[in-house]
């Protein structure tokens, strides 16, 4: 592998090593394991036959808040830490562009995510073994949309930590997950005609303005259509992945920005 | 001592810095710090150039400007005269920063393959550079440590290493003596006689002067972000000194010992005298020679040392 290629997988192997070296992945497989626990825990509580629902439905949210909150702490991390630790002054002054820089950071941070989803999809399947749950191919489909969420969250926390502090970037970035999160219920909300519960103009166009400029990460939460045995199709996961293709190269690309101009003071 | 002029060698510039000026505004202050204040000099191919000046005389942050970390605020920077953010010129030189930091989670060996991937060296050429470059700087017996668990000076080695993993052309290092024992530095400064005799450009900054004075062509004195002195090394210490010496014969060592304008004297034979005293005071100590009936053999400046001139220019009292 020569060129542009080459560096930016250097730059990639090096963000996947370091996060497997911090011993990332051994936290990874504790929280993998205390996953299989609290589901199968929960399950116990569940109400009749709702034991099924609840070790699908709490699986998919804790693999993806996990994933989410990876792709925040390392996406956060990991530009501060070489800003702050100044390992930067030796990589840009070698023959290697500010964005192959950036690009090769989040490739690494989504092959780690990539690794994460892995281990706790298997945790979760695991999980659903011991319940007697049937496993079927729209769970494996619903890890792949939680790496696409992942993969916009990664791209938001590298923009942010491209230039605010880790705290800082930390919070902007899991505030935009939420938001995220809550955009198909503002959507929601103002469809509604009668009984609009915002009246408020003003607000109303706030919504409206978060609904246009934040991705509607409901879209890659198809634990409802997992549990009412509701077909994901694969033109629907290709969809989710090309909004999520739209949405990281948005936010890889004013991070570039930002950090071609920074000054390495 | 050294030539100051390198006779059938063409003086191409590889570093040329002009005007360059650099100031920074800190967070919540109105008030800028200028940094640099337009500077200019040039690098020519194949000298040993001593970057020298107190701190925040504004050394590191040139340095920077010229390996492309920073920009600057006005002026111009050329390396092999393209922009230092330029990738052919960034691929023809090895920098190595004031108190490296490594990636402490990877082994020697891995630190220079990845920055060798960078340099898009192929993977047998890698191998076989990392092995010798870890030998060169006696580090082949760590190269499988992880870097956390490295002294400082090993650091310096490893730092050393990647400067040089692409063969550059131009070397630049910042403080690059820090942190080494005196044998290290020994080794250090060998190394950079070894790399100056393969033609290389070498461009450091450091605090020991005696390593300048020994290693340098030609140097540059940098005081709160102004040029104090540029130029060879020997002339530099020649012509900024405030003293001369005279080599008299056919006069008495104790008559001229009572002249109230000698600073020194030396017996450097039956014959010869050595006078040394203030350069204003040459046209008296000259009459007084031939009044007493001395013979002067010459009057020359008086070289002075490295540290004198550094103390001379930034009006710095030695410690």
């Amino acid at each position: 592998m020569s060129g542009a290629l080459g560096r930016i997988h250097a730059i990639a192997r090096n963000t996947f090593v370091e996060a497997y070296r911090n011993r990332a992945f051994l936290g990874l497989s504790i929280v993998a394991v205390l996953l299989v626990i609290a589901s199968l825990l929960l399950s116990q509580l569940a109400i009749r036959d709702q034991a099924k629902r609840v070790v699908i439905d709490f699986g998919q949210f804790a693999i993806s808040l996990l994933s989410v909150v990876t792709a925040v702490v390392l996406g956060v991390i990991l530009i501060f830490k070489e800003i702050d630790r100044k390992t930067f002054y030796l990589v840009i002054p070698k023959p290697i562009h500010r964005h192959e820089i950036i690009l090769g950071k989040y490739l690494g941070l989504m092959e780690v995510l990539f690794i994460v989803i892995l281990v706790m999809g298997a945790a979760w399947f695991l999980a659903m073994k011991v319940r007697e749950c049937p496993i079927n191919e729209d769970m494996a489909k619903a890890l792949i949309l939680v790496l696409f969420e992942a993969s916009i969250i990664v791209s938001v926390a590298l923009f942010f930590s491209s230039f605010a502090t880790p705290i800082m970037s930390g919070i902007f970035a899991f505030g935009f997950y939420l938001v995220g999160c809550s955009t198909s219920v503002l959507q929601d909300i103002l469809r509604a005609k009668k009984g609009a519960i915002v009246t408020s103009q003003f607000l109303r166009k706030l919504a409206k303005a978060i609904v246009y400029v934040f991705p509607d990460l409901g879209l890659f939460n198809v634990s409802k259509e997992i549990i009412l045995d509701v077909p994901v199709t694969w033109e629907y996961v290709f969809g989710c992945f090309l909004y999520a293709l739209g949405y990281s190269l948005f936010f890889i690309i004013l991070a570039i920005l930002v950090f071609r101009r920074r000054e390495f003071n | 001592m050294k030539s100051c002029v390198r006779i059938g060698v063409k003086m191409e510039h590889v570093i040329e810095v002009k005007n360059f000026h650099k100031s920074f505004k800190p967070p919540f202050r109105f008030k800028r710090i200028h940094a640099v204040r337009g500077i200019t000099f040039e690098v020519k191919r194949g000298e040993v150039f001593g970057f020298l000046g107190p701190n925040g005389a504004g050394k590191t942050t040139t340095i920077k400007a010229i390996v492309g970390l920073i920009t600057p605020s006005a002026g111009e920077i050329r390396v092999f005269g393209e922009s230092p953010f330029s990738m052919t010129a960034k691929k023809k030189i090895g920098f190595l920063p004031e108190q490296p930091y490594f990636y402490d989670y990877l082994k020697a060996s891995e630190l220079l393959d990845i920055f060798g991937r960078i340099f898009g060296i192929g993977a047998d050429e890698r191998k076989r550079k990392i092995k010798n470059l870890l030998e060169m700087v006696g580090l082949a017996h760590a190269g499988d440590r992880v870097l956390r668990k490295y002294s400082k000076g090993m650091l310096q080695r490893v730092g050393l290493a990647q400067a040089l993993l692409n063969d550059p052309e131009l070397i630049i290092l910042d403080e690059p003596m820090s942190g080494l024992d005196p044998i290290g530095r020994k080794e250090f400064s060998d190394l950079i006689a070894s790399l100056k005799a393969q033609g290389k450009t070498i461009f450091f900054s450091s605090h020991i002067l005696a390593d300048i004075e020994r290693l340098c062509d030609r140097v540059l004195v940098l005081d709160k972000g102004e040029v104090k002195a540029v130029g060879c090394l020997e002339e530099l210490l020649r012509e900024r000194s405030w003293e001369k010496e005279a080599l008299v014969k056919g006069i008495r060592e104790e008559e001229v010992r009572s002249w109230e304008e000698v600073g020194a004297l030396e017996k450097i034979d039956n014959e010869l005298v050595r006078i040394v005293f203030k350069a204003g005071d040459t046209n008296k100590i000259v009459a007084k020679i031939i009044e007493k009936g001395g013979v002067i053999h010459s009057v020359s400046d008086r070289r002075m040392s490295l540290e004198a001139l550094v103390m001379k220019l930034t009006e710095t009292e030695a410690k």
